[in-house]
């Protein structure tokens, strides 16, 4: 008789999030004044919805498949299994615990994983080494970086013995790549199919690219309102809707997510609302938020009247998956979709993408300063912010601010240092 | 503590090791293509009449120019290369081939691009190639990387207005086999029970040799292999050492941990081992440049293959026994996450094998000469032998 409470000891981490998801949202509901934070409110439920239902189908004993995020989830939905993103929960975890996952963090330190690597990998290492977490198998591209590549390779090795899966991503975008690397996808899917003992359904994938095609259009419908001034989002919807691409995207719930907070942002643009009162600054940030702390954002909105229009993982919006032609067809456009989410597209092609990125999105959203938060894992990106920043003042007249950090590590540059710093910045705008 | 003969000591040909430029650079009467890393193909670069110069920072210990634009978070090797060719320290290039080799070095030639060959005053046109290469260690990967290298051929026909025909494929990888084979010649010297040669000598021939015409090389490798052949072997009780890790050009590294009490009898190193540990396979009739390339990208990898590690380590193990290791001294450069996680799992694995094992973090500077020397000292001190 299968164990269900054993079955759900495999994804102990994976539990706690969807146990700290609930009881932060409740605390939200129940405390905060209703108008607050609507993207969070409306995210967590959904993701806590997605998560229970995950939990359970990992009491039934469905296979655990762990991924990087540069592969886009719904792609996992031709399996009956439950995807973990191993970044997102380590980041996740990080903004909502008390103590984040150092303890991990420092696990991996202690065991001869280099200081200078990503905690969003190494807070899921570390969990994986404390045998909190059982996966069946592990699909991972060779993308975005360095610290991808070497850390990845800790699952399949020493104890642990995790099937690995790789599916090889081309330093180099064009036609030649999309298909090169479409091809990857495929046979990656298929071998994974192999280790967990299925068949990849891809006529059932089919629906559930379909279904992020909707979305697709809505963040895009987002994405342009937030062109307008003020902005119609509040800074929050930056992590939050990060993570719903990271844990539900191929849900329904990832399409309600977008349709409700579409609208909130919709009748905000039509009354020229600001979340927060007056809009002061508006920011773009080339990387990442703090994921150790995202109340950063609240901060920001609240104290210093500072929008943050996008991050790293929510801007460029690939075109729509084509499901309606043959099989290649669909993996071509799911290998466009993953080569261009932009962390990924940014790391695996030349510094001029970035910066004409950058420098066109700086004057088509009205952008007043860029903060780039330099992250100690991200290698590709500590030689541009110079150049950048040359290229903001030369071309738009625009400062930036760059603050080292460790995206998921309080320790290295804390909370208020951040407020510190960007608070000075902000004096020398106003 | 100096346990050999100096018979290679000033040697001309090791001397070139210690700096960028040399005497061939000058004399040359063919273009100077510089390339990084190993996974390009010089012998592509040889049969196109070019002289492939393997770009690295020695002698640079500054990072002050390069760290306008990179960070404190770069790889100082890379920052001390980048460093160098800002004052002007590749201006004899002609030509530029790099890859994806790692996150560093992959954002260093951009600023190449950006800052180095567009600096004012800087009026040379620089021919630059860039091939992407897979992360993997498959037949359908190879695919890919083929055809990068039949690209990077006609981009060098082009760039350089010739033709490239098998012919001097054929002719450029006889000399290259001739090269590898010489240098395993003289690796076989320093494994053996007395070595003839030591871990910082053996380094020194492999970056020269990377830095001169091929010819040159091979005529100068016949050289001192004779040197080696007719000189003492040197008896004494030092630790043999097995240098894994980041890649290493500073002389001041292997010299340190020679002048603590070890001989560096074997490595996997980018200079080292991997280099010339096989040939390239000519199949008759068959195509030389995929004879190249699958040399190339099936050899044992570095850790930017992310399939590979198992691989790697069996390398590891074999060269232990091989070489009769003492003590395997695992090393890399701060930041460098690729050998950083590499050593990680080796430093565990190799337990199995009850060999003493150090994994350090270094600079490329040597800066930090002092906490190394006491903590290579303290690792010899600890091997028994």
């Amino acid at each position: 008789m299968i164990n269900k409470a054993e079955l759900k000891n495999r994804a102990i981490p994976y539990r706690m999030l969807s146990d700290v998801i609930s009881n932060t949202s409740e605390i939200a509901v129940r405390i905060l004044p209703e108008d607050t934070m609507p993207s969070f409110r409306i995210g967590a439920e959904l993701i806590n919805n997605v998560l229970s239902r995950n939990m359970e189908k990992i009491s039934e004993g469905l296979p655990i498949v762990g991924y990087h995020f540069s592969l886009p989830a719904e792609f996992l939905n031709c399996f009956d299994c439950v995807p973990i993103c191993m970044e997102g929960v380590s980041y996740y975890l990080a903004a909502l615990l008390h103590n984040g996952v150092e303890k991990y963090y420092d696990m991996m330190n202690s065991w001869g994983h280099p200081f200078h690597t990503c905690t969003s990998q190494k807070g899921a290492m570390g969990m994986t080494l404390d045998n909190l977490f059982d996966f069946d198998a592990i699909v991972c591209p060779t993308a975005p970086c360095d610290s991808t590549c070497g850390s990845y390779q800790f699952f399949s090795s020493f104890k642990n013995k995790i099937p690995l899966t790789i599916i090889d991503m081309p330093f180099i975008h064009g036609e030649d790549s999309y298909r090169y690397y479409a091809n990857q996808i495929k046979n990656g899917l298929i071998n994974l199919g192999k280790v967990i003992g299925q068949e990849p359904d891809f006529e059932k994938l089919k629906s559930y690219i379909e279904m992020e095609n909707e979305v697709q259009k809505l963040r895009l419908e987002i994405f342009e309102l937030i062109k307008a001034v003020p902005s119609p989002i509040e800074n929050m919807y930056n992590p939050i809707s990060a993570g719903t691409q990271i844990f539900i995207a191929g849900s329904s719930e990832n399409l309600i997510f977008y349709k409700n907070y579409l609208e909130i942002t919709k009748k905000r643009y039509k009354k020229k609302e600001h979340y927060g009162g007056e809009e002061k600054i508006r920011s773009i940030w080339p990387y990442m938020v703090t994921f150790f702390d995202v109340s950063l954002c609240e901060w920001l909105d609240r104290e210093l009247d500072m929008s943050i229009l996008f991050d790293i993982f929510n801007y460029n919006f690939s075109d729509p998956i084509n499901t309606k032609s043959d099989l290649d067809e669909m993996f071509l456009g799911m290998a466009k979709k993953s080569m261009g989410i932009p962390m990924v597209r940014q790391s695996t092609d030349f510094y001029d993408v970035f910066i004409d990125d950058c420098v066109r999105m700086a004057k088509e959203f009205s952008a007043d300063c860029f903060i780039y938060t330099n992250s100690i894992a991200c290698k590709q990106f500590g030689s541009i912010p110079k150049i950048l920043r040359e290229a903001l003042r030369d071309e738009v007249g625009i400062p930036m601010l760059i603050i080292d950090f460790d995206a998921g590590d309080g320790r290295m540059t804390s909370l208020n240092t951040f407020k510190e710093r960007i608070s000075m910045f902000v004096q020398t705008l106003l | 503590m100096r346990h050999f003969k100096l018979s290679l000591q000033n040697d001309p040909f090791l001397e070139i090791a210690k700096s960028i430029n040399n005497p061939y650079i000058e004399k040359s009467d063919k273009k100077v293509i510089g390339y990084y890393c190993t996974y390009l193909p010089e012998e592509l670069f040889h049969a196109a009449n070019l002289f492939p110069f393997r770009i690295r920072a020695t002698g640079n210990d500054e990072t002050e120019l390069a760290d306008i634009y990179m960070v404190r978070f770069t790889c100082s090797y890379v920052r001390a290369t980048l460093d160098l060719a800002l004052k002007g320290g590749y201006d004899f290039l002609d030509g530029l081939a790099i890859c994806n080799s790692c996150d560093h070095t992959r954002r260093m030639f951009e600023l190449f691009d950006y800052k180095v060959f567009n600096r004012e005053g800087y009026k040379k046109e620089v021919p630059r190639f860039y091939a992407a290469l897979p992360h993997v260690i498959t037949d359908e990967s190879y695919e890919w990387y083929k055809n990068e290298m039949i690209e990077l051929k006609g981009e060098l026909e082009k760039a350089y207005n010739i033709t490239i025909k098998n012919e001097d494929l054929i002719n450029s990888i006889n000399i290259f086999n001739k090269n590898r084979r010489l240098l395993r010649e003289i690796h076989e010297l320093r494994i053996q029970k007395f070595p003839k040669i030591s871990g910082t000598e053996a380094l020194q021939i492999s970056i020269a040799n990377s830095s001169v015409p091929k010819e040159i090389a091979n005529q100068e490798l016949e050289r001192i292999l004779n040197i080696l052949k007719g000189s003492e072997s040197i008896k004494n009780n030092a630790k043999r050492i097995m240098l894994v890790g980041s890649i290493v050009d500073n002389l001041d590294f292997p010299r340190l941990i020679e002048d603590s009490g070890a001989t560096i009898v074997s490595d996997f190193l980018c200079f080292g081992t991997r280099n010339f540990i096989d040939d390239i396979e000519l199949r008759p009739g068959g195509d030389p440049l995929d004879d190249i390339s699958r040399r190339l990208y099936f050899r044992i990898s570095c850790p930017r293959m992310m399939d590979d590690h198992k691989r790697r380590l069996e390398f590891l193990k074999d060269e232990i026994i091989r070489a009769k290791i003492d003590g395997v001294l695992l090393q890399r450069i701060n930041n460098c996450d690729l050998h950083g996680c590499d050593n990680m799992l080796f430093e565990h694995e190799l337990k199995e094998l009850d060999i003493p094992i150090i994994n350090i973090d270094r600079e490329n500077s040597m800066e930090d000469k002092t906490r190394l020397q006491t903590r290579i000292e303290a690792f010899l001190e600890m091997i028994n032998k």
